[in-house]
């Protein structure tokens, strides 16, 4: 177990790739400390009173470049013909880039990245509990701090991310893949009229629509075609507007259009991952005034000479500065992108030039008082980074290593002893300085582009040593453990009065093909997507096998039969949740196989929900009544008085909950917050009542088996009470199933046996029910709608008897509330499977039955971090992997705590 | 040791049937696909419900003609019952794959419906039938087939192991279901029934072996 913990930290250590979120955003005050030029701005000279962000969603760069770029003219090519006009008639104001994504590219995280201007991460460690909205500093944070009027239009993950931020907002909702319109219709019907308005000073357009028609006909189909030449209209039109409006006073007179993708899209459609066709997009910025051209060092073009476009790159991190650059607000605190000079200059400059080296001596100035400016700027942007590098490094766990940092103050400083020298020339001389400008303009960029460098070294590689060390310890810790089974084995053979053949029986081989088959299933995407329903498939198939066992023995068969028709509802429950999954989750399409025909919201069938809930819930109390009855005394039979009590109040809270009886407010008020809260008091007091009285009374053992089954039966009957009440409605059908699931296996266990040897009194450990069991568990997991990723994760149950949030005892109810069944209950359940009567054979077979448990969950666990690190340059790793390892590694490690709290229970 | 296999095997049964039937029952099979194919070119992808229909309804008849003529107590049973005792088993069987692949988890919704049905059908026809034809509702029969896998002969190994094939074979196919290469083919119930005909094709193979095998092995102790 602590081989477990330690080979798990190490390789998480090397896997994920942490970067804290820092909470600090920037403000216009913050700017006295940097050593730049200051200026009675707040950051900088705001050079663009209005900003139009048109977002295509899945855009991709040979969408946007024109064909002649490319060496094969594709059907998808040349489509939006606007755009390459306008870059035509106007080579200085309209400028098309190529922009350089960071994977992942998922709409989410590319949304994020675009507004932070940070690298992605995978868990961000941030403050928000629940929603995905961004903590971090970011572009609209910096606009609605300083006072610019935000509206956005089209995909709600806008909504989602930035909630309560916009001036006006108009979301569409974005998850049903197969509808291609109704995003884009919205977009169009707001977009235009929007124009005209003066209420706005940053407007963002997202269009979902080429994203979805990629995602369904892929790229070389009709929809796409459309779309884009729908998008071509629209732009049309919005620029025509635009011109119209950009007169002197107009309203459009100092306005920059920038058309943009957030990431591309494969062949296919599908965009996730890091190949150039997914990271690959495009930047469309123009500007509706006449504009410079740059000179020519700060250039990264590759131009077309025959069309006389020119095409240059950008990086998607270096939005988030140039836009706040160009509006003047302060720059996010956590970016470590650069203001880039070209679309910098689109929108700054007041003059033209036909050549570069024909200046005559106005222009010289001209440029001069532009590279000053933005020398300026991007000195800013520089004292930005390396403050943000240091408080990074400085609050972080894993920072960078003190000689990148060396090396980066290093860097750092020899740009800055330039700035002061500058800041010197320019009260002398000002004629001279271009050349200082430009090799002052080279220091920085060599500065932004290492830090650059490094963070996403840092940020995106792995750290294989430790993952091979972790994985190397992780199989170390397995074979150990399968070396203590054996060894339990032959003590079991040995002690045994009739010692006989313990060759490979049918089951053991069963056992370890199922388990290795749900481990190689762990390899594919596919697979964990659907993990539940593999769990539930090889669980019929032993089921199966155990049904011919019985049909062979000619018994039992009434059980076996039960518990096939259990799973076959397990199943629909499982796609019920999956169903749930589809509809929040970015990788399943929303279609699910069936779909019932019955609207839940009929309230018919609530009702009829709500009093089979509580039946099964008056049900369990009767077994346990019984149970009562007929076993305990004592202790245990206070313990079980207190969970039928508990019983009562949940039945009591779901009643008050919903609207049968119209209990009064106060009453309501009251059941909502003391009810649950009884019941946890309850539940403790069971539990520490069961830990202390053990050690002061000693009851003598009649039957040790007997009282191995009350001590198991008072547990879960404590465990069961809270669990039930965060699972809520369907907690209760859950239990019953587990119930009658964990007697039709137990009854069912010996039948191979029987069959096999014929002495029906000797039994051999057979690892077949085990891995029923662990197999259930899973399904229960997944049946109780819960799924391996963080939106799986049911938030609303640790607010049941909580109104304010509280970290610690939320975090313990939603624990609790996640592994409840799957890890708390079937651990606490496994003693359901000792065999044998005798005292010292019992402890032997109980500690055996729980090291199978153990191995079990281990290799599962073993077999994910295998194949995490085998996919780690997977597209999906972050979505679908990352998550998977997440709970696997919390579900092991919670489960060897659970076994070694249970043994020491149990003995 | 020969009367022992003679009791266990009233009707005796020489390789050559063995291998004639199979022959005709894998004909049967493909046949089937090439109807499918040429005369009403449709396939088990673009049309799995219609074409599965087809398949099975022209390895359905050969199945229950075949081991009817196979039945056991010839005597007593006329090849007219044989076959109503085969039509019959049909449904039973259909019913209890299905109801076996809904365990498994096969899409339950009623889209499906037919797709199951059809699926269900063939799968009958190659697991049930002949039993059904060969044994009628003998429960010791089926239960030496079926549940400890202990066939004497090969008129037994002939039904035991083409069904055991197609049900494993099906069970592999199932596998590549969820895989998202958004094929086609990985619809329910397409792959499944691939597996299923090939589990078949393999287990009729594998039980002609065998049936030479024991043939030779009779003659053998014939012989000595």
């Amino acid at each position: 177990m602590f081989l477990h913990i330690i080979a798990v930290l190490i390789f998480t250590k090397g896997f994920l790739l942490t970067r804290t979120e820092l909470p600090h955003s920037s403000h216009c005050s913050d700017l006295s400390q940097s050593p730049c030029h200051s200026s009675s701005y707040c950051w900088t000279k705001p050079v663009v009173d209005r900003l139009i962000i048109i977002v295509l969603d899945a855009l991709r760069f040979d969408f946007v470049a024109p064909s002649s770029f490319f060496e094969q003219k594709q059907p998808w090519m040349d489509r939006l013909k606007v755009l390459h006009r306008m870059t035509l008639v106007n080579p200085s104001s309209a400028k098309i880039f190529k922009a350089i994504a960071d994977p992942p590219t998922t709409s989410l995280q590319r949304l994020k990245g675009l507004t932070t201007g940070a690298l992605p991460t995978f868990i961000d460690v941030g403050n928000s509990f629940g929603a995905p909205a961004i903590v971090e500093d970011n572009f609209i944070k910096q606009l609605i701090q300083n006072g610019k009027r935000v509206v956005v239009m089209g995909d709600d993950t806008w909504t989602q991310l930035f909630p309560n931020n916009f001036n006006k907002s108009y979301p569409y909702p974005s998850f049903n893949v197969k509808d291609l319109n109704t995003v884009d219709n919205g977009c169009i019907e707001h977009l235009l009229p929007s124009l005209h308005q003066q209420d706005w000073d940053v407007l963002i357009a997202h269009f979902l629509g080429m994203d979805h028609a990629g995602h369904i006909y892929g790229v070389d189909s009709t929809p796409m075609i459309e779309k884009l030449e729908q998008y071509n209209a629209v732009l049309e039109k919005v620029i025509e507007e635009i011109q119209n409006q950009s007169g002197p006073g107009k309203l459009h007179e100092n306005s920059l259009l920038l058309v943009m993708g957030d990431h591309g899209q494969t062949l296919n459609g599908d965009h996730g991952g890091g190949s150039p066709e997914e990271v690959e997009t495009s930047i469309f910025a123009m500007s509706f005034k006449n504009l410079p051209t740059l000179p020519s060092e700060f250039v990264s073009s590759s131009c077309e000479p025959s069309k006389n476009i020119c095409i240059s790159s950008i990086h998607q991190l270096d939005f988030a500065v140039t836009v706040s650059s160009l509006l003047g607000v302060p720059f996010p605190f956590g970016s470590i992108g650069r203001v880039n000079p070209e679309l910098y200059a689109l929108a700054v400059g007041t003059w033209k030039l036909d050549d570069n080296k024909t200046w005559n001596n106005q222009d010289e100035l001209k440029l001069e008082e532009w590279l000053q400016n933005y020398v300026n700027v991007i000195c800013i942007n520089s004292w930005q980074v390396k403050r943000y590098v240091d408080v990074y490094s400085a609050s972080s766990v894993i920072g960078f290593s003190s000689e990148d940092l060396f090396h980066i103050s290093d860097l750092y400083a020899k740009a800055k002893e330039n700035q002061l020298n500058l800041s010197f020339d320019k009260n002398e001389s000002s004629n001279t300085s271009l050349p200082v400008l430009k090799r002052q303009i080279v220091a920085y960029f060599e500065f932004l582009s290492y830090v650059a460098e490094l963070a996403r070294s840092k940020w995106t590689e792995f750290d294989l040593k430790l993952m091979v060390t972790g994985i190397g310890i992780m199989l170390f810790s397995i074979y150990c453990h399968i070396l203590a089974i054996r060894k339990l084995n032959k003590s079991y053979v040995v002690s045994l009065p009739l010692s006989r053949d313990s060759g490979i029986s049918f089951g053991l081989m069963l056992a370890s093909f199922t388990v290795l088959m749900r481990a190689s299933s762990l390899l594919s995407n596919s697979y964990i997507l659907k993990e539940g329903k593999v769990a539930n498939f090889l669980l019929a198939t032993t089921c199966i096998v155990t049904l011919r066992f019985s049909f062979m023995m000619n018994k039992l068969l009434l059980e076996a039969i039960i518990f096939l028709l259990l799973i076959f509802i397990c199943r629909i429950a499982i796609e019920i949740g999956l169903y749930k999954q589809a509809a929040t989750s970015q990788f399943m399409s929303a279609s699910s196989s069936w779909v019932l025909g019955i609207s839940l919201s009929e309230s018919m069938w609530i009702y009829i929900v709500e009093i089979v809930s509580i039946l099964a819930l008056i049900i369990l109390g009767y077994f346990l009544y019984n149970a009562i009855s007929s076993y305990c005394r004592g202790i245990a039979k206070c313990a079980m008085m207190g969970t039928i009590l508990s019983y009562l109040l949940i039945a009591l809270y779901w009643i008050s909950e919903s609207n049968i009886l119209d209990l009064p407010h106060f009453l309501k008020g009251m059941g909502k917050t003391y009810i649950p809260r009884t019941i946890y008091s309850i539940g403790l007091g069971q539990i520490l009542l069961m830990t202390f009285v053990p050690l002061f009374s000693k009851e003598e053992a009649s039957s040790y088996k007997g009282s191995l089954y009350v001590k198991m039966i008072s547990i879960l009957s404590t465990c069961s009470s809270t669990i039930i009440i965060l699972q809520g409605k369907q907690g209760a059908f859950v239990a019953l199933g587990f119930l009658l699931a964990g007697y039709c296996m137990m009854k069912l266990q010996g039948i191979e046996q029987h069959s096999v040897g014929g002495a029906a009194k000797i039994t051999i450990l057979d690892p077949l029910p085990i891995l029923q069991w662990s197999l259930l568990a899973v399904c229960l997991f997944f049946a109780t709608g819960h799924w391996c990723a963080f939106d799986g994760l049911r938030y609303g149950a640790a607010f049941i008897g909580f109104d304010e949030f509280v970290l610690v005892p939320q975090a313990i109810l939603l624990t609790i509330d996640t592994f409840g069944f799957s890890h708390i209950f079937s651990v606490f359940g496994l003693p359901l499977f000792v065999q044998m009567e005798h005292n010292s054979l019992l402890s032997i077979n109980l500690f055996w039955i729980f090291m199978v448990y153990g191995l079990i969950t281990a290799t599962t666990a073993t077999a994910t971090i295998v194949c995490v690190a085998i996919q780690r340059r997977h597209l999906m790793v972050w979505g679908l992997f990352a998550p998977k390892f997440v709970f696997d590694v919390v579900g092991l490690i919670l489960t060897d705590l659970l076994i070694f709290v249970a043994s020491i229970y149990y003995f | 040791m020969k009367e022992d296999l003679e009791k266990s095997t009233p009707s005796k049964i020489s390789s050559f049937q063995v291998f004639l039937i199979h022959v005709c029952c894998g004909l049967a099979l493909a046949v089937g696909f090439w109807v499918a194919h040429n005369v009403y070119s449709i396939n088990l992808i673009s049309h799995p419900t219609s074409t599965l229909r087809l398949i099975w309804a022209i390895e359905f008849p050969v199945v229950i003609l075949l081991f009817s003529c196979f039945r056991q107590k010839p005597e007593k049973c006329s090849y007219l019952k044989a076959i109503a005792r085969g039509l019959l088993g049909l449904p039973v069987g259909a019913l209890l794959n299905a109801l076996g692949a809904l365990a498994l988890g096969a899409p339950a919704g009623l889209q499906y419906f037919e797709r199951t049905v059809s699926w269900s059908l063939l799968m009958s026809s190659l697991t049930f039938v002949p039993t059904a034809c060969v044994y009628g509702s003998c429960w010791t029969d089926w239960h030496r087939i079926f549940a400890c896998t202990k066939p004497k002969g090969s008129l037994d190994f002939m039904l035991c192991l083409p069904a055991h094939g197609a049900v494993i074979g099906a069970w592999f196919g199932a596998w590549p279901m969820p895989l998202d290469w958004e094929r086609p083919w990985q619809d329910w119930p397409i792959c499944v029934s691939y597996g299923a005909m090939a589990g078949y094709v393999a287990g009729m193979v594998g039980s002609l072996g065998l049936a030479l095998m024991h043939t030779g092995g009779g003659k053998q102790l014939k012989a000595e």
